[in-house]
């Protein structure tokens, strides 16, 4: 045996088992996007891209695709946005720190679907904290109805997505903050930078990696997440606030149609793969720009 | 030893004991037989089956709502139950209970539970807006629910969201002569009866004489407004008696037949129980159902949960001769049920998409029940 099969022999157990976890629930549901399965999963014959084409024509799903983009991106990008200045404020040595620390990653310890019911009773009309704190400010003069209609429910929805992917992007970049070494910023100072252009051309240039991160795993969670919506709306009223999700749950298992929903699993699988594809692309070209 | 496996929906905290206590009755009077319960709660229960059947755990005995029965037989999972039942048995029943289970001529449903629907209103804002015995038509409700708003309450609950936004919408339909089905089993939804219902309801909106939020608002929150003595008017089901009785029992409410405009109506619903094919000790099953059909078990059931008596039996006990049960037994003339077709979850759906559509004002009464009777008939034509 050489040597250069070792490893691979030393791995290939592992490795088996691996492609046997990832692969089977694969197949199952590429299996059952092919197929017709009734709501009881009995198999009633092949399908063939019948899941697939009855998924094209539906608007409910154009309409679901393009919402699971906007709230993808609102929710990433949100997230990022108000996560980087945290970041920064908890990286300063100040007096309390690690206990405000310790408050921003509360969110995190707590159940998403907890989180979302406890939003669901804030937004209630009637004795909710939000129109309770708003109409004590003096802000709105009756209660709004906030989860009666998609154009209000789903900026909420977005906001509460925003605010329970905070902890684990500002914990991801602290921990690259921590990596930074002080003294290029010492340097920095000495040149006369000021203190965004110490956060343009060094911070964040030495975050990159970091920032990647953040977006490419918060992608791929808030992309499949599932409990704020579906707790809090339902994807209703009248189908506005689904993403993609929501509505291959509630075809799989109010609507029994299990194939459509193994269909749209795969479509989501192939957004996020192209997804995953693309980033890597990138990452070489803008290492070396 | 046979076991037997039940799995029975989760109606209240009472219904679980009570059927390990039937449990523990038939085991005495049948040594040999075990019987295993499980309680699901009703919102999960589908999916429970779902699961359960497709891994091939299912239990013996199951509760399913009744609207499920027509896609479990087409996948040939459930037992007919003809072959055990004699004449006798088929008498126990109060006949128009036991046609929702039956299909092609053969039984496969049991009614275990039953409800109908009727109109509950608070007798103290009633009084004060001048219909001190409730309303008798949807002029009256309109009148009243006016009056109630001018003293500071919502007239007339409007339930937008979740289980059975379809079906009340299905009160108005009815009541104003309309049809879910047509002649030719086409979707109806778009006749005239039909938007002139769909407008009654958007006109209570536009009014403010419903709650506000309407689509915000799924059954158990328009209960709860009632309960808080907010609200003047709402249609909903047997059971609520007792959550009423039990949660504020000195409020003073009353209840009288769904509003009407020219017809009578009520939406009736069962529960059924089924034998699954697959059970391997089916006769022993038998003899359990056989049980929990006989008298004193069905009283028990029945009174407790607060539904409608579903045998001939149950419904002369005393148990039964309150003038609340009473008012809604009057109500099973005008029953009706939604009709027995496989896609029917599809065609609900589409309804509740239509409605909501409607109250939201993001489409008018024709342009949404156009587009559910569309949808609605894309899904029949597939099955």
């Amino acid at each position: 045996m050489t040597s250069a099969r070792k490893p691979w022999l030393l791995i290939a157990p592992s490795l088996a088992l691996a492609l046997f976890i990832i692969g089977y629930p694969v197949f199952h549901m590429a299996y059952q996007s092919l197929h017709e399965i009734s709501r009881f999963g009995v198999v009633r014959g092949f399908a063939g891209l019948g899941n697939f084409t009855g998924i094209f024509i539906d608007p409910v799903f154009h309409a679901t695709l393009l919402r699971t983009l906007i709230w993808t991106v609102a929710v990433v990008g949100g997230s990022l946005l108000i996560s980087m200045p945290l970041a920064l404020i908890l990286n300063q040595d100040f007096h309390g720190r690690s206990l405000a620390r310790t408050i921003i990653m509360l969110p995190w310890a707590v159940s998403l679907t907890m989180t979302a019911i406890v939003w669901r009773w804030a937004f209630n009309d009637e004795f909710g904290m939000v129109n309770l704190s708003l109409q004590a400010l003096g802000v709105i003069d009756k209660p709004v109805q906030w989860l009666a209609s998609a154009a209000l429910a789903f900026p909420a929805e977005i906001l509460v997505g925003i605010m329970v992917s905070m902890p684990f992007t500002v914990t991801l970049l602290l921990g690259g903050l921590s990596s930074v070494p002080q003294d290029i910023y010492e340097a920095a100072r000495m040149e006369g930078a000021t203190a965004w252009q110490q956060f343009r051309l060094l911070t964040v240039p030495s975050l990159r990696p970091f920032i990647n991160m953040a977006v490419v795993l918060n992608v791929i969670y808030v992309f499949n997440s599932f409990p704020i919506i579906w707790v809090m709306t339902q994807g209703g009223p009248s189908n506005s606030t689904h993403i993609l999700v929501t509505y291959l749950y509630e075809l799989g298992f109010r609507l029994g149609r299990p194939g459509q929903a193994a269909a749209i699993s795969l479509i989501m699988l192939a957004i996020l793969l192209a997804f995953t594809w693309l980033y890597i692309r990138m990452q070489p070209k803008e290492e070396a720009a | 030893m046979e076991t037997v496996r039940v799995t029975v929906a989760h109606y209240s905290n009472g219904t679980a004991p009570y059927f390990r206590q039937m449990a523990e009755q038939f085991e005495r009077a049948n040594p040999g037989i075990r019987i295993k319960v499980e309680d699901v709660n009703w919102d999960s229960l589908l999916q429970k089956l779902q699961i359960d059947v497709a891994g091939g755990v299912n239990a013996d005995i199951s509760i399913i709502g009744t609207r499920w029965l027509p896609e479990m037989l087409q996948d040939d999972l459930v037992e007919p139950l003809d072959g055990y039942m004699d004449p006798a048995f088929r008498a126990r029943f109060i006949g128009a209970f036991l046609t929702p289970g039956q299909a092609q001529g053969k039984t496969y449903g049991l009614p275990i539970a039953a409800s109908v629907r009727g109109l509950f209103y608070n007798k103290q804002m009633l009084a004060k807006a001048g219909f001190p015995d409730g309303p008798t038509t949807w002029s009256d409700v309109l009148q009243a629910a006016r009056r109630i708003k001018q003293n500071g309450g919502y007239g007339f609950g409007l339930q937008g969201k979740e289980i059975e936004t379809d079906v009340y919408w299905y009160y108005a339909l009815w009541t104003h002569g309309g049809e879910l089905l047509d002649a030719q089993g086409k979707p109806a939804f778009a006749s005239p009866a039909a938007i002139k219902s769909a407008k009654l309801y958007q006109s209570l909106i536009g009014e403010g004489l419903t709650q506000p939020g309407v689509t915000s608002y799924s059954r158990e929150d328009v209960q709860n407004l009632f309960k808080q003595g907010r609200l003047g008017m709402m249609i909903s089901a047997p059971f609520v008696v007792k959550q009423l009785q039990k949660e504020v029992p000195g409020m003073q409410w009353g209840i009288v037949p769904i509003p009407t405009a020219g017809r009578a109506a009520t939406f009736a619903t069962t529960d059924s129980l089924i034998l699954f094919k697959n059970s391997r000790v089916k006769r022993s099953a038998w003899k359990f159902i056989d049980f929990l059909f006989t008298k004193a078990p069905r009283v028990a059931f029945t009174s407790a949960e607060g539904f409608m008596p579903t045998t001939q039996e149950e419904a002369a006990d005393p148990a039964f001769a309150d003038p609340l049960t009473r008012s809604f037994v009057d109500m099973l003339p005008t029953a009706r049920f939604t009709p027995t077709v496989q896609a029917w979850e599809d065609i609900a759906k589409s309804v509740s998409n239509a409605m909501q559509a409607v109250y939201l004002n993001r489409a008018t009464p024709e342009q949404a029940l156009g587009a559910a009777a569309a949808e609605a008939e894309q899904a029949l034509k597939k099955n």
